[in-house]
């Protein structure tokens, strides 16, 4: 596997690179904002900006070429829109929601019999955890959760060694 | 004879055909011997319909002999020249009529399966060579400019035009992949076996071979002309997939609609994967098959067409599935229902099947899971363990303090250095994260001390050499699903990274990595 990685790594178009660059950028910024906080709520806060970094980056990667990636985006958009007065998301978000809205009625009669098949419980934990996972029937969550589950090892990957990169420079 | 011309036809064809298939030459005689036996003269259309143009003179010929006679018309130098399309087509139908007898492939033209179900099932009064050559012939001329110019030339004997038509289709579109499946296949009912023909002609040419016997049933319907046409396409296409197997109603317009709905059944031949093609398709093309039964024009997808289609494709279909198009032609396997609703369902059980071995593939430690529920089990705490994963390294990012100077590019080299060493840690999911992953740079004590206080690339092999030693610390964060307890000792060794001012100086064993320059050539 090291060899596959090693080649995705030296392609500067690859998931992992563009993740990475996103994800760094974005903890720049992060730091920036934050200065390193000492109170615990600031910590907090520090945490939940880096983790919707994490999030927001990596989906931005994969961009919207897939289900899942738009429906983490636009939670993501949604979210920060929520939030309060703070800079408003695009207008993408909306046309995001509408695809999935759209969606998620086609596939209402395919998700009754996926649940049959596989399990109600487990498809409806797929869905869950799966972001965009309601509105897709058995055969396309399957092979969202595929792609979901490659991004995520990638993901974790990069945070780990950026993590480490810090944690050591930190002393 | 019930089955009609065609039927005769077939049945003749395969006799003699299946050894005349193989050579343009030989399929003259044996047209000419099953032209004998059909009584129509749709034999005539059936020449044409193939994409010769010279078929085209053959169907004319053929159409004009409106009786037996007819068949005589099909002179073994009419048939000679439609060798290509026609002969495929006809070819096909015999073939598929004489299942038994040969899959003389020579008509490769159309998926010799949609032919062959067709023409099988007709072949069995004897008549299938010379119904499907008739349809063959028509369709031979498949090309969509040709054909229809061709079959106007004949007189319309709808009936055996159709059937003709169908059985050329057939022919043409088996393209001879089909064609050697569909004869054996074929054999079974002569009246589907025109029916394939005209559909698989038809199929062939629009894109997919599904072979399915909806076209035939079409075919017939149109008369040589349509569905012609489709086959002419299917053989051009060669292979090229037929359309959606759409029933192809009426004439003309409908034969793009058979010959997906033929190619199918010819696919099938070829990946001898009979996937249940549309119920109604088959139906279709069953009835279509028969002249006699189509004239009654449904395309119903009765059950006999569809059982004859079964086990038609049942011959073809022994293996993988056809390629899905747009439209997923799917052949009934022996001894399973074929009913739409369960071919739509198997289909998609195959595909949920497909997915969940590859997920199998990419979850660790899931290789010896049998059964979807536990297959989905283990990829719900997979995906769980995952996030969470992210979760944790994400907090544990923004508790470390960052470095003063955020070289995101020494980042990024250092992440592509890292992912090196680090993807075999993160690979170990399984609980035996060998702790040392040694930094593969070969960082020296030296670099350490030269490298220590700045955020160059020296401070980056000073940190994996540093790293390395954490990676213990760290490698069982890969274990969580299976050892949640680690989270908690995860958490103290964020704490103690945190404090961790001066990592041993001595660098750990370096796998192979590259030596501190190649790292930066690298940035």
């Amino acid at each position: 596997m090291n060899p596959h990685h090693h080649s995705s790594y030296l392609n500067p178009n690859s998931l992992k690179s563009r993740f990475t660059k996103n994800f760094l950028r974005s903890l720049i910024k992060i730091n920036k904002q934050t200065p390193f906080p000492c109170r615990p709520t600031e910590m907090f806060q520090r945490c939940h900006k880096v983790k919707t970094a994490a999030d927001k980056s990596l989906a931005c990667a994969v961009g919207s070429r897939r289900v899942w990636s738009r429906a983490m985006l636009c939670k993501i958009r949604n979210r920060a829109l929520r939030r309060g007065p703070q800079k408003p998301p695009s207008v993408r978000r909306i046309i995001i929601n509408n695809r999935t809205m759209k969606k998620g009625f086609n596939c209402l009669k395919e998700k009754m019999n996926d649940d049959q098949e596989a399990g109600i419980d487990q498809t409806s934990k797929l869905r869950k955890l799966v972001p965009g996972g309601e509105a897709m029937d058995l055969c396309n969550l399957l092979d969202e959760a595929a792609h979901y589950i490659k991004c995520l090892n990638t993901q974790v990957q990069e945070i780990h060694d950026a993590e480490r990169i810090e944690s050591l420079g930190k002393d | 004879m019930e089955m009609g011309d065609k039927d005769k036809f077939e049945l003749e064809k395969r006799s003699d055909n299946h050894i005349n298939y193989h050579s343009p030459d030989s399929m003259p005689s044996d047209w000419r011997y099953s032209s004998a036996n059909v009584a129509n003269s749709s034999l005539g259309l059936v020449s044409t319909d193939n994409q010769m143009p010279v078929c085209r003179g053959d169907l004319v010929g053929v159409s004009s002999c409106s009786s037996a006679s007819m068949v005589d018309s099909f002179s073994p130098g009419q048939w000679d020249h439609p060798t290509n399309s026609q002969y495929l087509g006809f070819c096909d139908i015999s073939v598929q009529n004489n299942a038994s007898t040969s899959n003389p492939m020579g008509i490769r033209k159309g998926g010799p399966a949609s032919l062959r179900t067709g023409l099988d099932k007709t072949l069995d009064i004897g008549w299938n060579p010379p119904s499907s050559m008739l349809k063959g012939g028509i369709f031979l001329p498949t090309a969509p400019g040709v054909l229809p110019q061709s079959l106007s030339q004949f007189p319309e004997d709808s009936a055996f035009i159709e059937r003709a038509a169908s059985g050329l289709k057939s022919l043409s579109v088996v393209q001879g992949q089909k064609n050697v499946m569909n004869m054996g296949d074929s054999s079974r009912d002569t009246s589907l076996s025109v029916e394939h023909v005209a559909i698989e002609g038809s199929p062939l040419k629009n894109e997919k071979k599904s072979g399915s016997l909806v076209r035939s049933h079409d075919e017939a319907k149109q008369g040589v002309g349509g569905s012609g046409n489709e086959s002419e396409e299917a053989e051009f296409s060669g292979g090229g997939r037929q359309d959606k197997p759409s029933k192809l109603e009426g004439n003309g317009g409908e034969q793009s609609a058979k010959s997906p709905a033929s190619k199918k059944r010819k696919r099938n031949g070829q990946d001898a994967d009979l996937d249940q093609a549309k119920g109604t398709q088959q139906s279709v093309e069953a009835a279509k098959d028969n002249p006699e039964v189509q004239q009654k024009g449904d395309e119903n997808p009765t059950s006999t067409p569809i059982k004859a289609t079964g086990k038609q494709c049942k011959l073809g279909s022994q293996a993988s599935d056809p390629p899905k198009e747009e439209y997923i032609h799917v052949r009934a396997r022996r001894g399973q229902a074929t009913n739409s609703h369960s071919l739509a369902e198997r289909v998609r059980r195959e595909k949920i099947s497909e997915r969940m071995k590859f997920l199998q593939d990419l979850v660790p430690g899931c290789s010896k899971v049998t059964g979807k529920a536990v297959m989905l089990d283990e990829i719900i705490n997979y995906v769980q363990s995952l996030q969470r994963q992210v979760e944790f390294l994400s907090m544990k990012l923004a508790t470390v303090n960052p470095r003063l100077d955020f070289n995101t590019e020494g980042l990024l080299a250092k992440d592509i250095l890292h992912s090196r060493a680090v993807s075999s840690s993160t690979l170990a999911f399984s609980a035996e994260v060998p702790m040392v992953y040694p930094p593969f740079n070969a960082s020296q004590p030296g670099f350490i001390q030269a490298s220590f206080p700045g955020m160059e690339s020296h401070s980056d092999m000073l940190r994996r050499a540093i790293n390395s030693q954490l990676t213990p610390m760290t490698g069982g964060f890969k274990e969580t699903t299976q050892l949640p307890n680690a989270w908690d000792d995860e958490l103290h060794n964020v704490v103690q990274m945190g404090y961790v001012t001066c990592a041993p100086q001595d660098s750990q064993d370096i796998n192979g990595s590259l030596p501190p320059g190649h790292m930066k050539a690298e940035l």
